[in-house]
């Protein structure tokens, strides 16, 4: 997997089952997002654009959703997931956040 | 796009589906995706299956639903003409007809035969709408049409819808009169979006972007054409692409995910034009649909630009 240049702790052992940060998350999309979309990236923000300026469609937010669970340890619902949520850094991280289930929810 | 209704009638609906289970994890090997698309398909759009016929022909499946079609044997000579509606241009390599080759099968040489293609996966509700046209004009109240649906995953292109489904083999039918008790169509609603582009629009953003505002507004339209309100309607019979789709076109509607026929999405994939059709048993099956209730099909296409259909019905 391709890491940033940026020193990223790991937040995988950090964070308990069902619990997450929103900066955790923030750092966690940082982490993951070359990766999922193949390519250097560099001047992440949270206001940059996920579909605007990275190009990044619905479904490879699910991908990141996915890999964003595993490396926190947490489990997202994607019940209410819409486009709006996948406008940028920030307002995904929000959604991530306000949508964790807890350990026993499916 | 509107249309005003011909009284078209659903005198009955069959559906085939080979026995063959095989994980999405096959095709997608095949088709080169990664362990995490498929992680994807599995845990969001909620797809694990798709049935394969891996020994048969189009035939095959076909004759599975035309062969469980109540009503049609003892009525051969009322038909009139045989639909075929398919997602695919291309189906079989010429000059092979297996269309023709079931109706003489079936006692059905005589029927006028068709393909039914320019909506893509929404072709099998403009197939039941151009054959209720058909048998109104010529205004004989016995006159039948048989739809057929169903298409073999033979190429790549038919094996998976980018970033959205996969597809599976089966089959549906449905045999239609101009007039009758059963199932009434009441209102057909299309929206042809020819700006999402030429074939492969499921891979335009923008086409995935608008995707759910745009099924769940040709559904509105249609429940209001048909004189009603979400809230009458019992179940929505979908096409199965997965199950995301349409939680989201459901959150814009206001109708419960539950009453959308997404039983099958799981263990059968996304079949084509036949979904409808198959889903229509299962609802039968599980009794959901009850006499003088009112029920949705809905289905969107991408090739040759986006279609959106809804069509209403009273059962």
């Amino acid at each position: 997997m391709t890491q940033p240049d940026t020193d990223v702790p790991d937040i995988g052992t950090r964070a308990a089952a069902g619990e997450a940060s929103r900066e955790q998350v923030v750092d966690g999309i940082y982490t993951l997002l070359p990766d999922v979309l193949q390519r250097d990236l560099a001047g992440l923000s949270e206001q940059t654009g996920l579909k605007a300026e990275l190009g990044m469609e619905s479904t490879v937010a699910l991908e990141l959703i996915l890999r964003l669970e595993e490396l926190l340890g947490v489990e997202v619902s994607v019940e209410t997931l819409d486009r709006e949520h996948l406008a940028t850094i920030g307002s995904l991280a929000g959604y991530v956040t306000a949508n964790l289930l807890a350990e026993d929810e499916d | 796009m509107w249309r005003g209704c011909t009284v078209t009638a659903l005198a009955a609906v069959s559906s085939y589906l080979p026995d063959k289970r095989v994980p999405i994890e096959e095709p997608a090997a095949r088709l080169g995706l990664t362990e995490m698309q498929v992680r994807v398909f599995r845990k969001y759009h909620k797809q694990s299956e798709v049935r394969l016929d891996p020994g048969g022909s189009l035939a095959d499946l076909l004759r599975g639903a035309l062969a469980g079609l109540e009503g049609l044997r003892g009525h051969e000579r009322q038909v009139r003409y045989v639909l075929h509606a398919r997602t695919l241009p291309g189906i079989v390599p010429y000059p092979v007809h297996p269309i023709r080759d079931l109706c003489h099968e079936y006692g059905l040489g005589h029927a006028e035969t068709l393909a039914v293609g320019q909506h893509a996966c929404a072709s099998g509700l403009l197939s039941i709408d151009i054959a209720g046209r058909l048998l109104a004009a010529d205004g004989d109240p016995d006159a039948l049409a048989v739809v057929l649906a169903g298409e073999k995953t033979f190429t790549a292109e038919a094996q998976l819808v980018p970033q959205t489904s996969f597809l599976g083999e089966g089959a549906g039918a449905c045999l239609v009169r101009a007039d009758g008790d059963r199932d009434r169509l009441l209102a057909y609603s299309v929206d042809l979006r020819g700006e999402f582009g030429g074939d492969g629009a499921q891979l335009n953003p923008e086409f995935q972007e608008e995707y759910a505002g745009c099924l769940a507004a040709v559904i509105s339209a249609a429940v209001e054409r048909a004189g009603a309100r979400m809230d009458q309607i019992g179940v929505i019979l979908p096409h199965s692409v997965n199950v995301i789709a349409w939680r989201r076109v459901c959150r814009r509607l206001a109708f419960p995910l539950a009453d959308v026929v997404l039983d099958n999405v799981a263990s059968c994939g996304h079949v084509f034009c036949a979904d409808h059709f198959i889903n229509y048993r299962t609802a039968r099956a599980r009794g959901l649909l009850q006499p003088g209730r009112r029920y949705v099909m809905a289905a969107a296409g991408g090739s040759g630009g986006g279609v959106f259909s809804a069509m209403v019905f009273q059962h």
